[in-house]
Protein backbone atom coordinates (compact mmCIF):
# COMPACT_ATOMS: atom_id res chain seq x y z
CA UNK A 1 0.00 0.00 0.00
CA UNK A 2 1.46 3.45 -1.17
CA UNK A 3 2.52 5.74 2.15
CA UNK A 4 -0.06 9.00 1.62
CA UNK A 5 -2.97 6.08 0.94
CA UNK A 6 -1.91 4.46 4.21
CA UNK A 7 -2.34 8.00 5.92
CA UNK A 8 -6.02 9.02 4.02
CA UNK A 9 -7.46 5.53 5.29
CA UNK A 10 -5.83 6.13 8.83
CA UNK A 11 -7.02 9.61 9.10
CA UNK A 12 -10.67 8.62 8.23
CA UNK A 13 -10.73 5.69 10.48
CA UNK A 14 -9.48 7.67 13.43
CA UNK A 15 -12.28 10.47 13.34
CA UNK A 16 -15.26 7.77 12.49
CA UNK A 17 -14.03 5.84 15.26
CA UNK A 18 -13.49 8.98 17.57
CA UNK A 19 -16.73 10.42 16.15
CA UNK A 20 -18.92 7.50 16.08
CA UNK A 21 -17.80 4.74 18.60
CA UNK A 22 -14.94 6.76 21.34
CA UNK A 23 -17.09 10.47 21.28
CA UNK A 24 -20.47 8.73 21.76
CA UNK A 25 -19.75 6.23 25.26
CA UNK A 26 -20.21 8.46 28.06
CA UNK A 27 -17.94 6.97 31.09
CA UNK A 28 -19.23 10.07 33.79
CA UNK A 29 -17.33 11.78 36.21
CA UNK A 30 -15.89 13.98 33.27
CA UNK A 31 -14.25 11.40 31.26
CA UNK A 32 -14.22 12.29 27.81
CA UNK A 33 -11.40 9.84 25.59
CA UNK A 34 -9.64 10.86 23.06
CA UNK A 35 -8.15 9.04 20.49
CA UNK A 36 -7.04 10.80 17.55
CA UNK A 37 -3.78 12.06 18.45
CA UNK A 38 -2.26 8.62 17.92
CA UNK A 39 -2.70 9.58 14.41
CA UNK A 40 -0.69 12.49 14.73
CA UNK A 41 1.88 10.97 16.46
CA UNK A 42 1.90 8.44 13.50
CA UNK A 43 2.50 10.62 11.01
CA UNK A 44 5.93 10.45 9.06
CA UNK A 45 8.79 11.29 10.89
CA UNK A 46 10.17 13.32 8.21
CA UNK A 47 7.05 15.20 7.24
CA UNK A 48 7.41 18.96 7.70
CA UNK A 49 5.85 20.58 10.97
CA UNK A 50 3.22 23.05 8.91
CA UNK A 51 2.12 19.87 7.06
CA UNK A 52 1.30 18.15 10.25
CA UNK A 53 -0.18 21.17 11.71
CA UNK A 54 -2.40 21.49 8.67
CA UNK A 55 -3.16 17.46 8.64
CA UNK A 56 -4.02 17.58 12.45
CA UNK A 57 -6.23 20.97 11.67
CA UNK A 58 -8.17 19.26 9.42
CA UNK A 59 -8.77 16.12 11.57
CA UNK A 60 -9.70 18.18 14.66
CA UNK A 61 -12.34 19.67 12.07
CA UNK A 62 -13.58 16.58 11.09
CA UNK A 63 -14.30 15.26 14.53
CA UNK A 64 -15.61 18.61 15.77
CA UNK A 65 -17.88 18.39 12.72
CA UNK A 66 -19.33 15.10 14.63
CA UNK A 67 -19.34 16.32 18.06
CA UNK A 68 -20.54 19.95 18.04
CA UNK A 69 -17.51 21.14 19.63
CA UNK A 70 -17.11 24.13 16.69
CA UNK A 71 -13.17 23.97 16.68
CA UNK A 72 -11.97 22.92 20.34
CA UNK A 73 -10.97 19.56 19.18
CA UNK A 74 -9.29 21.71 15.67
CA UNK A 75 -7.12 23.72 18.13
CA UNK A 76 -6.06 20.66 20.31
CA UNK A 77 -4.63 18.83 17.54
CA UNK A 78 -2.70 21.56 16.25
CA UNK A 79 -1.19 22.44 19.74
CA UNK A 80 -0.02 18.80 19.83
CA UNK A 81 0.97 18.73 16.18
CA UNK A 82 3.10 22.08 16.81
CA UNK A 83 4.95 20.24 19.50
CA UNK A 84 5.30 16.92 17.76
CA UNK A 85 9.08 17.75 16.99
CA UNK A 86 10.17 18.75 20.06
CA UNK A 87 8.71 15.86 21.65
CA UNK A 88 9.95 13.37 19.52
CA UNK A 89 13.55 14.97 20.05
CA UNK A 90 13.29 14.99 23.27
CA UNK A 91 12.68 10.98 23.65
CA UNK A 92 14.72 10.40 21.10
CA UNK A 93 16.87 7.16 21.06
CA UNK A 94 20.57 7.46 21.60
CA UNK A 95 21.67 6.92 18.02
CA UNK A 96 18.82 8.80 16.59
CA UNK A 97 15.48 8.10 14.65
CA UNK A 98 15.57 5.90 11.48
CA UNK A 99 13.15 8.30 9.10
CA UNK A 100 12.28 5.06 6.99
CA UNK A 101 10.56 3.27 9.91
CA UNK A 102 7.46 4.34 11.45
CA UNK A 103 6.95 5.79 14.96
CA UNK A 104 4.89 2.91 16.55
CA UNK A 105 5.24 0.64 19.23
CA UNK A 106 6.59 -2.57 17.32
CA UNK A 107 9.16 0.04 15.78
CA UNK A 108 10.78 1.50 19.19
CA UNK A 109 9.44 -0.06 21.96
CA UNK A 110 6.99 -0.30 25.01
CA UNK A 111 9.59 2.28 27.05
CA UNK A 112 9.76 4.84 23.58
CA UNK A 113 5.96 4.68 22.72
CA UNK A 114 4.70 4.94 26.55
CA UNK A 115 6.88 8.10 26.95
CA UNK A 116 5.90 9.54 23.94
CA UNK A 117 2.19 9.08 23.77
CA UNK A 118 1.50 9.62 27.43
CA UNK A 119 3.51 13.15 27.35
CA UNK A 120 1.14 14.16 24.26
CA UNK A 121 -2.14 12.89 25.48
CA UNK A 122 -1.51 15.08 28.60
CA UNK A 123 -0.58 17.67 27.10
CA UNK A 124 -4.19 17.68 24.30
CA UNK A 125 -5.95 16.56 27.21
CA UNK A 126 -4.87 19.52 29.51
CA UNK A 127 -5.21 21.85 26.42
CA UNK A 128 -8.83 20.58 25.70
CA UNK A 129 -10.49 20.56 29.45
CA UNK A 130 -8.80 23.70 30.42
CA UNK A 131 -10.10 25.68 27.11
CA UNK A 132 -13.68 23.63 27.19
CA UNK A 133 -13.79 24.68 31.21
CA UNK A 134 -12.57 27.97 31.01
CA UNK A 135 -12.35 28.72 34.45
CA UNK A 136 -9.81 29.16 36.97
CA UNK A 137 -11.97 28.71 39.81
CA UNK A 138 -12.54 24.97 38.07
CA UNK A 139 -8.93 23.88 37.90
CA UNK A 140 -9.86 20.69 39.98
CA UNK A 141 -12.35 19.94 37.34
CA UNK A 142 -9.97 20.01 34.42
CA UNK A 143 -7.44 18.36 36.43
CA UNK A 144 -9.10 15.38 37.23
CA UNK A 145 -11.22 15.45 33.47
CA UNK A 146 -7.29 15.71 32.32
CA UNK A 147 -6.19 12.74 34.08
CA UNK A 148 -8.99 9.87 34.02
CA UNK A 149 -9.26 10.51 30.38
CA UNK A 150 -5.64 10.09 30.05
CA UNK A 151 -5.77 7.06 31.59
CA UNK A 152 -8.58 5.33 29.25
CA UNK A 153 -6.98 7.47 26.04
CA UNK A 154 -4.02 5.71 27.23
CA UNK A 155 -5.16 2.39 27.03
CA UNK A 156 -7.17 3.07 23.98
CA UNK A 157 -4.13 3.96 22.27
CA UNK A 158 -2.06 1.22 23.41
CA UNK A 159 -5.04 -1.74 22.65
CA UNK A 160 -4.64 -0.10 19.17
CA UNK A 161 -1.09 -0.52 18.39
CA UNK A 162 -0.95 -3.57 19.71
CA UNK A 163 -4.08 -5.63 18.01
CA UNK A 164 -4.09 -3.36 14.56
CA UNK A 165 -0.31 -2.80 13.91
CA UNK A 166 2.60 -4.94 12.83
CA UNK A 167 6.05 -4.66 12.42
CA UNK A 168 7.21 -4.18 8.87
CA UNK A 169 9.00 -7.16 7.46
CA UNK A 170 12.35 -5.45 5.44
CA UNK B 1 11.93 44.41 4.02
CA UNK B 2 14.46 41.75 3.98
CA UNK B 3 14.53 41.75 7.54
CA UNK B 4 10.82 41.05 7.29
CA UNK B 5 11.17 38.56 5.31
CA UNK B 6 13.75 36.59 6.99
CA UNK B 7 11.49 37.00 10.40
CA UNK B 8 8.54 35.17 8.64
CA UNK B 9 11.00 32.18 7.36
CA UNK B 10 12.68 31.89 10.83
CA UNK B 11 9.16 31.72 12.59
CA UNK B 12 7.05 30.67 9.80
CA UNK B 13 6.38 27.25 11.55
CA UNK B 14 5.01 29.31 14.94
CA UNK B 15 3.13 31.73 12.40
CA UNK B 16 1.28 29.32 11.25
CA UNK B 17 0.53 28.10 14.14
CA UNK B 18 -1.01 31.31 15.60
CA UNK B 19 -3.18 31.75 12.56
CA UNK B 20 -4.55 28.03 12.62
CA UNK B 21 -5.44 28.59 16.60
CA UNK B 22 -6.95 31.88 16.14
CA UNK B 23 -9.40 30.29 13.13
CA UNK B 24 -10.12 27.33 15.78
CA UNK B 25 -10.73 29.06 18.83
CA UNK B 26 -11.92 32.07 17.34
CA UNK B 27 -14.72 29.87 15.83
CA UNK B 28 -15.16 28.34 19.08
CA UNK B 29 -15.92 30.93 21.42
CA UNK B 30 -17.47 32.89 19.01
CA UNK B 31 -19.88 30.29 18.75
CA UNK B 32 -20.27 29.14 21.98
CA UNK B 33 -21.52 32.68 23.25
CA UNK B 34 -23.70 33.87 20.59
CA UNK B 35 -25.91 31.82 18.10
CA UNK B 36 -25.76 32.38 14.73
CA UNK B 37 -26.11 30.39 11.39
CA UNK B 38 -22.83 28.02 11.77
CA UNK B 39 -21.11 25.23 10.32
CA UNK B 40 -18.55 23.41 12.29
CA UNK B 41 -21.76 21.36 13.99
CA UNK B 42 -23.66 18.15 13.23
CA UNK B 43 -26.25 19.37 11.72
CA UNK B 44 -23.81 19.52 8.80
CA UNK B 45 -25.09 17.12 6.61
CA UNK B 46 -22.14 14.66 6.02
CA UNK B 47 -21.64 14.21 9.54
CA UNK B 48 -25.54 13.73 10.51
CA UNK B 49 -26.12 10.82 7.74
CA UNK B 50 -22.95 9.03 9.46
CA UNK B 51 -24.54 9.88 13.37
CA UNK B 52 -28.14 8.85 11.76
CA UNK B 53 -26.49 5.32 10.79
CA UNK B 54 -24.68 5.05 14.12
CA UNK B 55 -27.83 5.26 15.60
CA UNK B 56 -29.89 3.05 13.72
CA UNK B 57 -27.57 0.64 15.00
CA UNK B 58 -27.74 1.14 18.49
CA UNK B 59 -31.57 2.10 18.81
CA UNK B 60 -32.28 -1.02 19.65
CA UNK B 61 -30.82 -1.23 23.39
CA UNK B 62 -33.33 1.27 24.85
CA UNK B 63 -36.34 0.57 22.69
CA UNK B 64 -38.01 -1.72 26.52
CA UNK B 65 -37.29 1.25 28.18
CA UNK B 66 -38.66 3.78 25.80
CA UNK B 67 -41.98 1.77 25.28
CA UNK B 68 -42.82 2.31 28.86
CA UNK B 69 -42.11 5.83 28.55
CA UNK B 70 -44.84 6.57 25.88
CA UNK B 71 -47.87 3.99 27.66
CA UNK B 72 -47.35 6.51 30.51
CA UNK B 73 -47.61 9.34 28.42
CA UNK B 74 -50.29 7.48 26.70
CA UNK B 75 -52.40 6.58 30.01
CA UNK B 76 -51.97 10.23 31.32
CA UNK B 77 -53.13 11.81 28.07
CA UNK B 78 -56.27 9.71 27.94
CA UNK B 79 -56.83 10.41 31.52
CA UNK B 80 -56.94 14.00 30.59
CA UNK B 81 -59.26 13.19 27.59
CA UNK B 82 -61.61 11.67 29.34
CA UNK B 83 -61.51 14.40 32.00
CA UNK B 84 -62.16 17.18 29.34
CA UNK B 85 -64.92 15.26 27.32
CA UNK B 86 -66.80 14.50 30.43
CA UNK B 87 -66.42 17.96 31.39
CA UNK B 88 -67.76 19.51 28.60
CA UNK B 89 -71.47 19.12 29.20
CA UNK B 90 -71.17 20.53 32.85
CA UNK B 91 -71.38 23.85 33.53
CA UNK B 92 -67.76 24.74 33.11
CA UNK B 93 -66.74 27.89 31.10
CA UNK B 94 -64.09 27.70 28.65
CA UNK B 95 -62.94 31.12 28.82
CA UNK B 96 -59.74 30.78 26.28
CA UNK B 97 -60.56 28.75 23.59
CA UNK B 98 -57.81 29.36 21.24
CA UNK B 99 -54.97 28.89 23.99
CA UNK B 100 -54.58 25.57 23.11
CA UNK B 101 -53.96 26.27 19.40
CA UNK B 102 -50.35 28.47 20.57
CA UNK B 103 -48.60 25.75 19.88
CA UNK B 104 -47.99 22.35 18.03
CA UNK B 105 -45.76 19.73 18.85
CA UNK B 106 -43.58 17.28 16.12
CA UNK B 107 -42.36 14.65 17.11
CA UNK B 108 -38.01 14.07 16.59
CA UNK B 109 -35.35 11.42 17.47
CA UNK B 110 -31.83 12.22 18.86
CA UNK B 111 -29.24 11.16 16.83
CA UNK B 112 -26.51 12.57 19.27
CA UNK B 113 -25.95 13.56 22.11
CA UNK B 114 -23.45 14.65 25.13
CA UNK B 115 -24.36 15.51 28.60
CA UNK B 116 -20.85 15.34 30.37
CA UNK B 117 -19.39 18.54 28.96
CA UNK B 118 -19.50 21.97 30.32
CA UNK B 119 -21.67 22.69 27.26
CA UNK B 120 -23.84 20.17 25.34
CA UNK B 121 -25.60 19.97 22.31
CA UNK B 122 -27.24 17.07 20.89
CA UNK B 123 -28.86 16.76 16.93
CA UNK B 124 -32.44 15.88 16.06
CA UNK B 125 -33.36 14.43 13.04
CA UNK B 126 -35.92 17.03 11.86
CA UNK B 127 -34.89 20.41 10.09
CA UNK B 128 -35.92 22.98 8.34
CA UNK B 129 -38.09 20.94 5.88
CA UNK B 130 -39.80 20.06 8.38
CA UNK B 131 -40.54 23.81 9.58
CA UNK B 132 -38.30 24.05 12.47
CA UNK B 133 -36.42 27.25 13.49
CA UNK B 134 -34.10 28.33 15.86
CA UNK B 135 -35.09 29.11 18.94
CA UNK B 136 -38.09 26.65 19.13
CA UNK B 137 -38.33 25.00 22.60
CA UNK B 138 -37.78 20.86 22.89
CA UNK B 139 -39.48 18.76 25.64
CA UNK B 140 -39.93 14.94 26.56
CA UNK B 141 -42.55 13.67 28.15
CA UNK B 142 -41.22 14.49 31.58
CA UNK B 143 -39.90 17.79 30.86
CA UNK B 144 -37.86 20.91 29.14
CA UNK B 145 -34.70 19.55 27.54
CA UNK B 146 -33.53 22.04 25.71
CA UNK B 147 -33.65 24.84 23.18
CA UNK B 148 -33.37 24.44 19.27
CA UNK B 149 -30.07 26.39 18.11
CA UNK B 150 -29.01 26.02 14.64
CA UNK B 151 -30.75 23.86 11.87
CA UNK B 152 -30.15 22.62 8.59
CA UNK B 153 -32.67 20.73 5.74
CA UNK B 154 -32.92 17.74 7.64
CA UNK B 155 -31.70 18.11 10.72
CA UNK B 156 -30.98 20.59 13.86
CA UNK B 157 -28.63 21.10 16.55
CA UNK B 158 -30.31 21.67 20.29
CA UNK B 159 -28.80 23.44 22.96
CA UNK B 160 -29.67 21.36 25.59
CA UNK B 161 -30.61 22.96 29.26
CA UNK B 162 -26.87 21.89 30.64
CA UNK B 163 -25.58 24.58 28.79
CA UNK B 164 -24.07 27.22 31.17
CA UNK B 165 -25.92 30.47 29.33
CA UNK B 166 -29.18 29.07 28.78
CA UNK B 167 -31.02 31.62 31.15
CA UNK B 168 -34.77 29.92 31.33
CA UNK B 169 -37.26 31.64 33.17
CA UNK B 170 -38.80 29.43 35.39
CA UNK B 171 -40.87 29.63 38.31
CA UNK B 172 -41.70 27.52 41.79
CA UNK B 173 -44.68 25.76 42.02
CA UNK B 174 -45.89 26.71 45.50
CA UNK B 175 -45.29 30.31 45.49
CA UNK B 176 -45.12 31.06 41.87
CA UNK B 177 -41.82 33.36 42.74
CA UNK B 178 -39.85 33.68 39.06
CA UNK B 179 -35.83 33.21 38.46
CA UNK B 180 -33.65 31.86 35.87
CA UNK B 181 -32.69 28.58 35.23
CA UNK B 182 -28.32 27.89 34.88
CA UNK B 183 -26.27 25.18 34.45
CA UNK B 184 -23.20 25.71 36.95
CA UNK B 185 -22.13 22.84 38.06
CA UNK B 186 -20.55 19.83 36.06
CA UNK B 187 -23.61 17.42 37.16
CA UNK B 188 -25.97 16.00 34.21
CA UNK B 189 -28.98 15.54 36.91
CA UNK B 190 -29.00 19.06 38.31
CA UNK B 191 -29.39 22.79 37.31
CA UNK B 192 -29.72 25.74 39.28
CA UNK B 193 -32.61 28.11 40.19
CA UNK B 194 -31.33 31.48 40.65
CA UNK B 195 -32.55 35.41 41.11
CA UNK B 196 -34.76 33.69 44.12
CA UNK B 197 -35.02 36.52 46.73
CA UNK B 198 -34.24 34.30 50.13
CA UNK B 199 -37.27 35.98 52.16
CA UNK B 200 -39.38 33.43 50.02
CA UNK B 201 -40.51 30.14 51.81
CA UNK B 202 -39.11 27.20 49.98
CA UNK B 203 -39.90 23.02 50.47
CA UNK B 204 -37.73 20.61 49.41
CA UNK B 205 -39.93 18.82 46.71
CA UNK B 206 -41.44 22.26 45.37
CA UNK B 207 -42.01 21.45 41.56
CA UNK B 208 -40.74 24.34 39.30
CA UNK B 209 -42.49 25.21 36.00
CA UNK B 210 -41.66 27.30 33.08
CA UNK B 211 -42.67 31.05 32.83
CA UNK B 212 -43.37 30.97 29.05
CA UNK B 213 -41.92 34.55 28.85
CA UNK B 214 -39.81 34.58 25.32
CA UNK B 215 -41.93 32.16 23.94
CA UNK B 216 -39.68 29.29 22.93
CA UNK B 217 -42.22 26.99 25.14
CA UNK B 218 -45.68 27.28 26.63
CA UNK B 219 -46.27 28.32 30.58
CA UNK B 220 -46.16 25.44 33.06
CA UNK B 221 -44.03 23.06 31.66
CA UNK B 222 -42.22 21.39 34.14
CA UNK B 223 -38.36 20.82 34.71
CA UNK B 224 -37.71 19.76 38.39
CA UNK B 225 -37.69 19.67 42.24
CA UNK B 226 -36.10 21.66 44.17
CA UNK B 227 -33.44 19.48 46.10
CA UNK B 228 -31.46 21.75 48.16
CA UNK B 229 -31.12 25.22 49.06
CA UNK B 230 -28.71 26.96 50.56
CA UNK B 231 -27.77 31.30 51.29
CA UNK B 232 -25.88 32.75 49.36
CA UNK B 233 -22.84 33.91 51.33
CA UNK B 234 -22.88 37.82 51.27
CA UNK B 235 -26.42 38.22 49.01
CA UNK B 236 -30.20 38.32 49.54
CA UNK B 237 -30.54 35.00 47.50
CA UNK B 238 -30.99 31.03 47.02
CA UNK B 239 -29.23 28.86 45.72
CA UNK B 240 -31.14 26.39 44.36
CA UNK B 241 -30.32 22.63 43.28
CA UNK B 242 -33.03 21.83 40.96
CA UNK B 243 -33.01 17.98 39.79
CA UNK B 244 -34.52 17.93 36.01
CA UNK B 245 -37.11 15.18 35.56
CA UNK B 246 -35.96 14.09 32.22
CA UNK B 247 -32.50 12.37 32.71
CA UNK B 248 -30.30 14.16 30.19
CA UNK B 249 -28.16 10.60 30.24
CA UNK B 250 -31.04 8.86 28.32
CA UNK B 251 -32.77 11.29 26.16
CA UNK B 252 -33.95 9.30 23.15
CA UNK B 253 -37.46 11.11 21.61
CA UNK B 254 -38.41 14.29 21.88
CA UNK B 255 -41.33 16.75 20.55
CA UNK B 256 -40.27 20.55 19.35
CA UNK B 257 -42.58 23.10 19.96
CA UNK B 258 -43.44 25.38 17.56
CA UNK B 259 -45.24 28.61 18.76
CA UNK B 260 -48.12 29.65 16.14
CA UNK B 261 -48.45 33.07 17.55
CA UNK B 262 -45.06 33.81 17.39
CA UNK B 263 -45.03 36.43 15.08
CA UNK B 264 -47.66 38.14 16.67
CA UNK B 265 -46.27 38.19 20.77
CA UNK B 266 -42.67 38.91 18.97
CA UNK B 267 -44.52 42.13 17.06
CA UNK B 268 -45.98 43.17 20.58
CA UNK B 269 -42.80 42.77 22.24
CA UNK B 270 -41.55 45.06 19.28
CA UNK B 271 -44.25 47.95 19.85
CA UNK B 272 -43.53 48.12 23.53
CA UNK B 273 -39.87 48.91 23.06
CA UNK B 274 -40.74 51.39 20.40
CA UNK B 275 -43.55 53.50 23.16
CA UNK B 276 -40.75 53.16 25.72
CA UNK B 277 -37.69 52.96 24.40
Amino acid sequence: MPNSLKHIVRFILFVLVQGLVVGQIEFGMGIHPLIYPLFILLLPFDMRPIIIMLIAFACGLSIDFMMNTFGLHASAAVFVAYFRPQLYRLFSPRDGYDVMKEPTLQEWGYTWFLSVTSTTVFLHHLWFFALEIFKTSEWWNILKSTFLSAIISLVLMLITQILFFKKEKL
Amino acid sequence: MRNLIAFFQRFRVFLVFLALQLLALGSYFSFVSYPRTQFFNTSNTVAAKLLTTQRDITKHFFLDQENRVLQEEISRLKNQLDHALSSKDSSEIITDSLKGFSYTFFPATVINASYSRKNNYFTINVGASDGIQPKMGVITAHGVVGVVYDVSTHFAVVKSILTENFNLSAYISSNKAFGIIKYLDLNPKQVSLTGISNDIELNIGDTIFTMGSGGYFPSGIPIGKIVEYTVIEGKPLWDISVELFQDMRKLHYVQVIKHIKELELTELENQIEEYHP
